[in-house]
């Protein structure tokens, strides 16, 4: 067995040895990598035999087996980001007449967005600009299609903008999961949560994908809480959460100091800005850890709205594809056990919001969504947001059955304590009212031909599953023409 | 030799003397009807249909066939299928379309039928369907044919779902790009619509490119038909469909010499539709391919008849 030397490999890699050769070799290799940077640049053999003749090889010839490269190949990650580009408008598109927008005056006030009901509101270009540096837009969604961001303002849309309201006013919190079937429009809907929440004045903290934190794709290393465990953080991606936070919430951030004194490994001003720090932490991957704490301290601090600067508003924090960090991670500890993915500390903080164990005493809300396109497996989870699959069993079956453990699954002690007292909210297909609306802009954007008759609606609504706006989409938009 | 008068020509001749109208012997023959009529003799061994015809007094009405025949004996001329029939603009002249106040004397004059079953839709528990059903309303024919042709020749180790995600993402690629601008020394087909139009209508851009840079012909080459062990060239006139699988086959080839950009499963199609939006730009290399085969076409058009004078 080789594990000692596995062993010591481990541990020289958590505690590395400071030495001038390793620091040169910090200094040229990556800030993260999967394979030693041994391995990756392999010293060059000397080339002990003789030279082959090249003239006297025996292999065929062809000039088609040689490999014509013309042009410029793509620049590393230019051929990722052209994978991952989002876009939002196409030039071809009809302009919709008479779309409205969501202002901050319909989103304040609950008549007004209850009018909006079963309507398709576009977003407002400093709306756009913000859920863009959160990433909420992805390129799945069939934003590329049509002349600018609209969605359609669904039942659950107003009654999630009126549960915000009631929670800035009543300053209280409270943790809500989207749980439905793929392309039922659970990140769409956190989409308008994020809006709603920009244009009533809220900090917005999003995670777009839980599963980049926990697939092993970046940097991570351990460090002791207060009270003696070890967690592990992740510079890097927690640089890049701050520089998303900077960037949306540039606007409040700008207005707000900090209340006390942190500990911090570099000394800043003690009336700095929020936005100010944030970026500190931004720039440099190794502060970013500290000053995530730095302002987490501040936002659940309470406010003080007499004193200037020191007034804190309510607090959206937001994450998509949840079912990825209620499992193992795909990190290994010293003794090459996996690591859960609630000892990463980024996780631990949400986990520790959703679960209410961390309040947010200005307001707030904790807005989860499962993913059903990169679904993890994750049977305690599965099981606390109502496990579907029995229930559509019991369905076909008409005989109301409860969900049943399996006994061969493991029960995940930290999933279930987190998940007690997490609201789910089961989201739907649409109705025919709202599928027919929705159409009618796909129409009148010029991208469906056609009459909308009430048998074409009945016909979309029944092949997307009972009005599954994604497939919808599809249905109408993408595959046919 | 002299040949006895046909019996219409005596008549006529008779007639003519008795100062009496006759059967009209520049312009036709005799209807066998009026044969048959004047002899008794005759109608015994008619056929059945002619003798109830003759009874029931319908032989009059037969008499004068009319000239012209109710329907067409030219074959149907292939520029009508090369344009896709929902989408080009008609070509009829403006004059002979009725005008608005035409069909509004029309409509009155003619009242409305009364509403069939299938308009009133009552006494069924699911709705009838309006007739006649729309041609994409067939599962076997629910896309338009030339999608349906593309798709297949895009199609892979008989992968068709593959082959349709890729057809969309052609066609979403030509919705989503801007409009192309159409270039004057490369002609596209007679009748294409303005250039700002085609974003909105994919299928149309797709059938426009494919057609306009389609081959007319394909170059046959007849192994020792030209002597000397060279090959004889005979242009072959191709079939709609054979004209679009060519330039199709053409701008596959041209789509895997060029180079991704970007990474994923969606690359290939998107190298498709940027060669077909080149076509429309007349940028593509397609064009010198059929402009090859064509004038090949023109050179070996005297090896046109060397299936009817036979072998040398």
């Amino acid at each position: 067995m080789s594990t000692p030397i596995c062993l010591r490999c481990l541990r020289r890699s958590l505690f590395p040895p400071i030495s001038s050769r390793a620091a040169k070799l910090a200094a040229t290799r990556a800030a993260f990598s999967t394979t030693p940077s041994r391995s990756a640049n392999p010293p060059k053999k000397q080339s002990t035999t003789a030279k082959r003749d090249t003239s006297k090889t025996k292999s065929l010839r062809l000039s088609k087996n040689k490999r014509v490269v013309t042009g410029r190949p793509p620049a590393p990650g230019e051929r990722k980001a052209l994978r991952k580009r989002v876009v939002l408008s196409n030039s071809n598109a009809l302009e919709v007449a008479g779309l409205e927008d969501f202002t901050a005056e319909n989103v304040r006030r609950a008549t007004l967005l209850r009018q909006l009901e079963g309507r398709v509101v576009g977003f407002g270009d400093a709306t756009v600009n913000v859920l863009r540096a959160l990433e909420g837009f992805k390129p799945t969604q069939g934003w590329g299609l049509f002349r600018r961001p609209a969605s359609l303002v669904r039942a659950e849309t107003v009654e999630l903008g009126e549960m915000m309201q009631t929670l800035k006013g009543e300053k209280s919190m409270l943790s809500l999961l989207l749980a439905g079937e793929r392309g039922s429009g659970k990140s769409v809907l956190q989409l308008q949560a994020m809006a709603v929440a920009y244009l009533q004045g809220w900090i917005i903290v999003h995670i777009p994908e839980a599963k980049d934190i926990t697939i092993g794709h970046t940097a991570f290393q351990p460090v002791k809480t207060t009270d003696g465990q070890t967690i592990y953080i992740q510079p890097q991606y927690t640089a890049e959460l701050l520089d998303k936070i900077a960037q949306a919430n540039r606007g409040i951030l700008s207005d707000l100091r900090l209340s006390r004194q942190h500990q911090l490994p570099i000394p800043i001003q003690s009336n700095i800005s929020l936005a100010r720090l944030v970026e500190l932490g931004a720039n440099d991957p190794q502060l970013a850890w500290p000053i995530w704490q730095a302002l987490w301290a501040e936002l659940t601090a309470p406010s003080q709205p007499d004193k200037q600067g020191l007034h804190r508003p309510p607090v959206l924090v937001s994450a998509d594809g949840v079912d990825h960090i209620m499992r193992n991670s795909a990190y290994i500890d010293v003794e090459t056990k996996p690591i859960h993915s609630h000892e990463l500390a980024i996780v631990r903080d949400f986990t520790a919001l959703l679960a209410g164990k961390t309040a947010l005493p200005n307001g707030g809300m904790v807005l989860a969504a499962i993913s059903k396109s990169t679904a993890a497996n994750s049977p305690t989870f599965a099981a606390a947001h109502g496990h579907p699959r029995q229930f559509a069993r019991a369905s076909r079956d008409r005989r109301p059955k409860l969900p049943e453990w399996n006994p061969y699954d493991s029960l995940d002690q930290r999933v279930a304590e987190v998940m007690e007292n997490v609201e789910v909210k089961n989201v739907d297909g649409l109705s025919k009212q709202e599928a027919r609306s929705v159409m009618e802009y796909y129409a009148r954007s010029g991208m469906m031909r056609g009459t909308i008759t009430e048998g074409l609606v009945s016909e979309k609504w029944t092949l997307a599953g009972g009005g599954l706006v994604g497939e919808l989409e599809k249905g109408a938009v993408r595959a046919r023409f | 030799m002299q040949q006895q008068e046909h019996v219409s020509e005596e008549t006529a001749k008779m007639n003519e003397i008795m100062g009496k109208e006759g059967p009209d012997i520049e312009g036709q023959g005799t209807p066998v009807q009026d044969i048959l009529k004047a002899e008794p003799e005759a109608q015994k061994q008619a056929p059945q249909v002619m003798k109830d015809s003759i009874r029931t007094g319908q032989g009059a009405a037969n008499a004068k066939p009319s000239t012209s025949r109710s329907f067409s004996t030219l074959t149907r001329r292939r520029q009508q299928d090369l344009t896709t029939s929902t989408h080009l603009p008609s070509s009829l002249d403006p004059s002979m379309i009725p005008t608005a106040a035409q069909r509004a004397t029309y409509t009155d004059s003619h009242p409305p039928a009364p509403p069939s079953v299938q308009d009133t839709k009552t006494g069924h528990k699911f709705p009838l369907p309006s007739l006649p059903l729309p041609p994409t309303a067939r599962k076997d024919e629910r896309y338009d044919p030339i999608v349906t042709q593309l798709t297949n020749l895009l199609m892979r180790d008989g992968k068709k779902a593959t082959a349709q995600r890729n057809m969309t993402t052609i066609l979403t690629h030509l919705r989503t790009s801007p409009a192309p601008v159409y270039n004057p020394t490369r002609p596209l087909l007679p009748g294409a619509p303005p250039a700002s139009h085609l974003p909105l209508h994919p299928i149309l851009y797709l059938t426009l490119a494919i057609d306009s840079v389609a081959p007319l012909l394909r170059i046959r080459s007849q192994r020792g038909a030209a002597g000397g062990g060279v090959a004889l060239q005979i242009p072959v006139p191709l079939g709609l469909r054979q004209r679009r699988r060519q330039a199709f086959m053409w701008i596959l080839d041209a789509a895997e010499k060029r180079q991704n950009r970007g990474s994923g499963r969606d690359m290939f199609a998107t190298r498709v539709a940027e060669e077909l939006v080149g076509i429309v730009e007349g940028r593509s290399g397609v064009w010198e391919r059929r402009a090859a085969v064509h004038r090949l076409g023109t050179t070996s058009r005297s090896n046109l008849t060397y299936g009817s004078r036979g072998r040398r």
